[in-house]
């Protein structure tokens, strides 16, 4: 998956109005609430297959840190 | 009652005939404007000539039981084509009666996926938060006095409204924090022009309803309700509208 299909994607998981881009914060989005999270964590599982749990949000801060948690390579 | 009109946009599935029908003419009535989808296109055109106000329905040819998957993206089309929704009536249903000597496996997916699936994979289309105004949107599942009761032969129609109910309980948490609402109505028999020629069912089941049967006014008033604000206090709920029945 490219940059901008993870990205694509990940704006309708979190079903965001603007595009993200590999900077965007997590904290700086309107859409980033517990369902949101949990969203998250079932597209890295679904779409993935990464296991996930909230207290990867510790050190996730921005979509690039989901992205290579997703294992899309930087 | 306030009523969910005045420029308010509504998508009603099932809007061809019956309670859909019953329920998008109600709301075009009240001012609203209906995305009406069905599948036979001369009855969704007259359904847009019988309102009075041709220009506040818009009908969609659909059949909801072809592309499930891609039903989200169908309803972010609909919403570039005529702006965000305030809500949803899902109307449209199979019913088979099918003991269980001549169950198929097939025939239970194919209720599962027009009373479950299609239902569930437009609710996600339409609480997309770009594809819904926010705060007042409110949706309505048709379901059926069926998922409560043990008659004969309907285990899997039972069963698919039964999930129906359960999942509007579900979604109605994970959407409540945006001020969007979500229930179901069970009806009970409801008198159409189709049921209405069936002589066994008027004379079979009458002594059951101790209102009469219901009429299609019935529950397009209920569910005009539910999708206004005065039922802004509710969501998650199941409505057995039934005459009395259970």
């Amino acid at each position: 998956m490219t940059h901008e299909e993870f990205l694509e994607k990940f704006q309708d998981v979190l079903q965001a109005e603007d595009p993200l881009g590999m900077d965007t914060v997590l904290e700086d989005l309107d859409e980033w609430d517990s369902l949101a999270r949990m969203a998250t964590v079932a597209f890295l599982d679904s779409d993935f297959g990464v296991q996930a749990t909230f207290e990867d949000f510790t050190t996730m801060k921005t979509v690039a840190d989901v992205a290579r948690k997703a294992g899309i390579a930087s | 009652m306030t009523a969910p009109a005045g420029e308010r946009l509504y998508l009603v599935t099932g809007a061809s005939s019956g309670i859909g029908k019953g329920i998008a003419l109600r709301l075009c009535g009240l001012g609203a404007r209906v995305v009406a989808i069905g599948r036979d296109a001369d009855r969704l055109g007259e359904l847009a000539q019988e309102c009075g106000c041709p220009e506040r329905i818009h009908p969609e040819i659909r059949d909801l039981a072809a592309d499930i998957e891609l039903l989200p993206q169908y309803v972010k089309g609909l919403k570039e084509k005529y702006g965000k929704f305030h809500g949803m009536v899902s109307c449209a249903g199979i019913s088979e009666i099918r003991p269980l000597q001549i169950l198929k496996y097939e025939n239970g997916k194919r209720i599962f996926d027009i009373n479950y699936f299609a239902p569930l994979m437009l609710a996600k289309g339409l609480l997309d938060r770009r594809h819904n105004v926010g705060r007042g949107t409110s949706l309505v599942f048709i379901a059926s006095i069926e998922a409560h009761l043990a008659d004969k032969g309907m285990s899997f129609y039972a069963g698919s409204k039964a999930a129906l109910i359960a999942s509007v309980r579900s979604i109605s948490r994970e959407v409540a924090a945006s001020g969007v609402r979500v229930n179901a109505i069970s009806p009970g028999d409801i008198l159409t022009p189709m049921t209405a020629a069936v002589e066994g069912m008027r004379n079979d089941r009458s002594h059951l309803y101790p209102l009469g049967f219901g009429t299609v006014d019935d529950v397009a008033a209920l569910a005009v309700f539910l999708l206004s604000d005065e039922a802004k206090w509710i969501t998650g709920q199941n409505y057995i509208l039934d005459g009395g029945h259970l």
